[in-house]
């Protein structure tokens, strides 16, 4: 059943708990997790002693099917409660330490005496920002506070000592998985889609927890026991800090899980779980062919929330009113940026005159476009003309885009009009500053309608532009500047609500991604037009008209920031990247 | 370095520093012969020897800095970077330049990390001019230079401030990436028994 939450992730205030508040949160996991699904006996009465490369020899006594002795580098040993789940000859181990904050899950190969070794741990990120501001000699950053209740962890590779010489085959990070869809139903009836479009970062969709409305991201692992099983984790920064890894079988289609740390109520889960998935799909992936994502380097984290610049109302007044850029101020936007692929600009109608007639009481703005890059516009039955700067591109045949800022007055808005001269069909999509949560987020409002000008067809008078999700699943790379690699992103258009981005590292991998609100309209077979807006990441309001025959688009951004507000414009180059069939899953007509 | 006495060696100084050595033992077999020859007195032949041992040494430790300087740059371990460098020195890389020390580390703490230059040195390799190189290191073996053929990797930052280019800046990606080839312009100065570059240049292509 879906549930949906009257804030998303990014909108929830995480309590910034104490080390003590997460200890005493964490005391009830020394019992082990609890699961729905019965948990394996297999290594009941058994003795492992687990070498690591570089990391901790555990010795471990699995005194019967929930308690175990643990000795941590030949040190006392500890009793802890735990969980397992067979898959195969793979055995998914979980525990904690009772008494500290930290545990480990085990990964451990019967058949093959391999093992990786996740510890995880609370209460870590404070010192990890202090040892990093030393190291780039700057102040630590807690503008989010110490994020205690964010797991950590580290990974070590190794294997069970059973006597011999030792194996040299380790599992390894791997790229085999990117590009993969899978919806899963857990034991828990817990729904969830997860798409794995980068190496190290995953995106996933809360169909239970979070009602299925918005993708969120989270920095993720992934590593290659063999062809089919794979090892998967991610830890939900920036939120509520949960951890979580799963053992992935490409075989059955089956996970085997565990879930730690404390949700938006600060509640405790500690679970594991099995659950049955389905594949939505196998997208492309841009690595040169031999590169196997084995020596992938470090997992960053990408911190929106920490770095995000939070201004004040006055800030926001004066950069609005007195920092207010369009297109360069009639010099024209340049090719920097997002721009690089901008189209040739529309200079032809200049001289003439256009009203936009938005429904149901949507603004009536009439225009005159002075030349190629200043107009006159005004509302209706006003008598006061304003000057604006505009640019003005051709998406698709006939059909025009441009965009200008309306009144000097705080909250300032802009207009971005779509407007079709085969059919007299008009979107206004109109981006205005603030948002509930921040006075530099901005806000978008679409408004369907016609247009009226010399010489344009008369519009129908029912038909419309309007909503649509046959977006949805679509994956697009973006390239926005010339250059090898130039400045290139892919969109993943999860949801009919939402979107996210994927930043491709040098070799061609997916790397950092983040995710936000989007909004889809369909302008023509084959022509939509998309907004996002980076919430709780810069604020900026993005609207492209894309092509999917030219595979090019024509769009603007709309920002406010300490620079001041600019309104500026988007042209990129697309290849298709692929589709995930994820309409059913998210209660879409198929 | 007007008016130093030096000794030039034109060898390939970059990859094959082993040989340098091996060159110098070669020399001093020929020196042998010489003196058994008795061309010079036993005692000069014996100095000289000396000078080009410890001249073979010096080139070693001046290898030795400018490897550690190329491996820095290339792991983007730029806190380090700056220590290689004398007190007084200064650098210009394709155009980006800066003087003494503490000038240095903020160019590379600042104009490298936050990938604000315009033009970024990624990484060098030794290329097929490298049997072109040469060092000179003076007699007192307290300053020297070098002429050191590469291919350097140019790197373009992004110039951009969306959120897409922050991104991609974090992870090192870079607007444009490309090879060229040239030479380093180098000199050092051994202070406190170390060897540091004095000056460090690559012309701008």
């Amino acid at each position: 059943m879906r549930k949906y939450q009257r804030l998303q992730m990014h909108r929830i205030p995480y309590t910034d708990l104490t080390e003590a508040q997460m200890s005493e949160a964490l005391r009830p996991t020394a019992s082990g997790p609890v699961s729905r699904s019965a948990l394996s006996n297999v290594l009941a009465g058994r003795q492992l002693r687990i070498v690591t490369d570089g990391g901790p020899v555990l010795e471990y006594r699995f005194r019967n099917a929930r308690e175990l002795e643990l000795a941590e580098n030949g040190g006392r040993p500890i009793r802890a409660g735990y969980g397992a789940l067979e898959d195969r000859s793979l055995v998914l181990v979980s525990h904690m330490i009772p008494g500290t904050q930290r545990g480990y899950k085990l990964i451990v190969d019967q058949h093959t005496g391999l093992a990786t070794v996740f510890e995880v741990y609370f209460s870590g990120y404070a010192p990890q920002e202090i040892a990093a501001a030393r190291e780039a000699g700057r102040e630590p950053q807690f503008r989010n506070g110490r994020r205690n209740r964010e797991a950590q962890r580290r990974i070590w590779f190794g294997y069970v000592d059973r006597g011999g010489p030792a194996p040299t085959a380790r599992h390894t990070y791997t790229n085999r998985l990117e590009g993969k869809g899978i919806y899963w139903k857990q034991d828990d009836d817990i729904e969830i889609l997860e798409f794995y479009l980068s190496i190290i970062y995953s995106n996933f969709i809360e169909l239970t927890r979070f009602g299925g409305e918005l993708t969120v991201c989270a920095p993720s692992d992934y590593i290659m026991v063999n062809d089919h099983q794979f090892i998967y984790s991610r830890i939900e920064c920036e939120f509520s800090g949960i951890f979580t890894l799963q053992v992935i079988d490409l075989f059955d289609m089956t996970e085997r899980g565990v879930r730690l740390g404390l949700n938006e109520k600060d509640e405790l889960e500690y679970s594991m779980y099995t659950g049955r998935g389905e594949i939505t799909g196998q997208i492309a992936t841009f690595e040169v062919f031999g590169n196997n994502g084995e020596t992938r380097g470090p997992r960053r984290v990408y911190r929106p929330l920490e770095t995000f610049e939070v201004m004040t109302d006055e800030q926001v007044r004066d950069a609005v009113l007195n920092k207010a850029h369009a297109f360069g101020d009639g010099k024209g936007s340049g090719a920097q940026g997002m721009g690089g692929y901008k189209s040739e600009l529309v200079t032809h109608f200049a001289g003439r005159k256009l009203t936009v007639r938005m429904d149901d009481g949507g603004p009536v703005i009439e225009y005159e476009f002075v030349d190629a890059r200043k107009l006159r516009w005004r509302y209706e039955g006003d008598s006061h003309w304003r000057e604006a700067w505009y640019e003005m591109y051709e998406p698709d045949d006939r059909l025009y885009f441009f965009a200008h800022l309306l009144d000097a007055e705080f909250p300032r808005s802009c207009a971005m009009v779509a407007f079709d001269m085969k059919n007299g069909l008009a979107t206004l999509v109109k981006g205005t500053t603030g948002s509930p949560f921040r006075n530099n987020e901005t806000t978008v409002k679409y408004y369907f309608g016609v247009l009226e000008m010399e010489g344009a067809p008369t519009p129908p008078t029912y038909l419309r532009h309007g909503w649509t999700d046959e977006m949805v699943g679509e994956c697009v790379t973006w390239n926005y500047q010339p250059g090898n690699p130039g400045l290139t992103s892919m969109h993943f258009y999860a949801t009919p609500s939402a979107y996210s981005w994927i930043i491709f590292q040098p070799d061609g991998s997916g790397g950092m991604q983040w995710s936000s609100p989007g909004w889809y309209a369909k302008l023509r077979d084959g022509v939509y037009l998309m907004s996002w807006i980076e919430e709780a990441c810069n604020g900026t309001l993005g609207v492209i008209c894309f092509n999917q025959r030219t595979m090019h688009d024509a769009g603007f951004g709309y920002h406010v920031g300490s620079r001041g507000l600019s309104l500026s414009v988007i042209g990129a180059r697309a290849r298709h990247a692929g589709r995930f069939e994820i309409r059913k899953y998210l209660g879409l007509k198929v | 370095m007007s008016g130093m006495r030096a000794r030039s060696t034109r060898r390939e100084f970059f990859a094959k520093g082993g040989a340098i050595l091996g060159a110098g033992v070669a020399s001093a077999v020929g020196v042998s012969s010489a003196v058994a020859a008795g061309t010079r007195s036993g005692e000069e032949e014996l100095m000289r020897l000396r000078r080009e041992l410890d001249h073979a040494k010096e080139r070693e430790a001046i290898r030795g800095v400018h490897l550690a300087f190329a491996a820095q740059i290339e792991s983007r371990s730029y806190d380090a970077l700056a220590e290689l460098f004398d007190e007084g020195a200064m650098v210009n890389l394709s155009g980006v330049s800066a003087t003494g020390k503490a000038g240095i580390r903020r160019l590379f703490a600042e104009q490298y990390r936050e990938q604000t230059a315009a033009v970024l040195h990624c990484a060098y390799r030794p290329n097929a001019r490298q049997s072109e190189d040469a060092v000179t290191i003076a007699d007192d073996c307290t300053q020297a230079t070098a002429i050191l053929h590469v291919d350097v990797q140019l790197g373009v930052p992004l110039q951009d401030d969306c959120t897409a280019a922050q991104m991609a800046r974090l992870q090192g990606q870079l607007a444009d990436c490309r090879w060229e080839s040239g030479r380093l312009e180098a000199r050092y100065v051994k202070s406190a028994g170390e060897w540091k570059i004095a000056s460090l240049i690559y012309p701008a292509g």
